[in-house]
């Protein structure tokens, strides 16, 4: 049995005889195994910032944009947390009973000097959420206010509820 | 007749005690607080914070400076409708909290916060002081 450090002496020597018939894959290994005791410093170095940046930002970043849901006995009520775009921005669509609301969010225009730290979702989004059958798309309001865009769509006349007046 | 003042006080008694259960979750939703996305850009002249507040206006939205800890707190109003059943959620708290302590190169005392569309934009200068200077040679 050869110890750990002949045998990384091995393909250390190896990679130093066949080192100009090795091809970039095999030489990118070799290399890693040659720099072995400093390769995972470098992982760290590089790496570990950016592991860290992504696991907090897997917990604050979430889909965008956010929906909560409801109904009322005469609507279905959508509200889309659509923070930072202008009214005119929001394209809203009602085909088949999915509705879809799409935008894009752009980035701040700011100084190139400027030292950033980015959570906030930049980029083209777009959301579909399926209606309840019995919705009445024509009747759809839609109300952004605050970030939030509101959409209020009417169920059918004949699902809602109605009061039935018994004579005497 | 007994019997059915007895089941209209056991409706009611119900009713009670869901309203209350309700009351109790809103409570709850109330105290869980989310914690908004910011973005942070520092320059030369100061910091720059956008910070995602989806649904909170201007009257219910609260800054405080203490110390060196600069505090954002929001509530959500979407109006609801009174008789709304949820039956989806992203956003299950109707509050939004974050703390960022500010460096004291910073001049906490002009801030300028400006909300729009549910995103807090707040400028922080950086104190006289601090910002960079070019500092002139005099050719003796």
């Amino acid at each position: 049995m050869k110890s750990a450090l002949e045998k990384y002496e091995l393909i250390h020597n190896l990679k130093i005889r066949s080192d100009d018939k090795l091809t970039g894959g095999i030489e990118m290994i070799s290399n890693m195994l040659r720099f072995s005791p400093s390769f995972f410093e470098g992982f760290d170095e590089v790496l570990a910032p950016e592991f860290a940046r992504l696991t907090r930002e897997s917990s604050r970043t979430r889909a965008y944009p956010q929906v909560n849901m409801g109904v009322t006995d005469k609507s279905v009520e959508v509200y889309l947390f659509t923070p930072g775009l202008e009214a005119s921005e929001l394209d809203v669509s009602i085909e088949k009973n999915l509705l879809s609301v799409s935008g894009e969010r752009t980035k701040d225009d700011l100084d190139k000097n400027a030292i950033n730290r980015r959570e906030r979702f930049v980029g083209k989004f777009k959301r579909t959420v399926a209606l309840p059958e019995d919705v009445d798309p024509d009747q759809t309001e839609a109300v952004y206010r605050d970030g939030v865009l509101h959409i209020s769509v009417a169920k059918k006349a004949e699902v809602q509820p109605c009061q039935i007046e018994v004579k005497v | 007749m007994t019997t059915n003042t007895g089941t209209e006080a056991a409706v009611k008694q119900s009713n009670n005690e869901v309203s209350t259960a309700q009351q109790e979750s809103n409570a709850r939703a109330q105290s869980l607080e989310l914690t908004p996305a910011a973005d942070i850009h520092e320059t030369k002249d100061g910091a720059v914070i956008y910070i995602d507040l989806p649904g909170v206006s201007k009257d219910s939205l609260d800054i405080n400076m203490d110390s060196d800890v600069l505090t954002i707190k929001g509530g959500v109003n979407l109006n609801t409708p009174d008789d709304l059943n949820p039956t989806y959620m992203d956003v299950h708290a109707g509050f939004y909290s974050r703390k960022f302590t500010l460096s004291s190169e910073l001049d906490s005392a002009k801030i300028d916060a400006n909300l729009k569309n549910g995103v807090l934009q707040l400028e922080i200068p950086r104190s006289e002081k601090h910002k960079p200077r070019k500092i002139e040679v005099k050719v003796a």
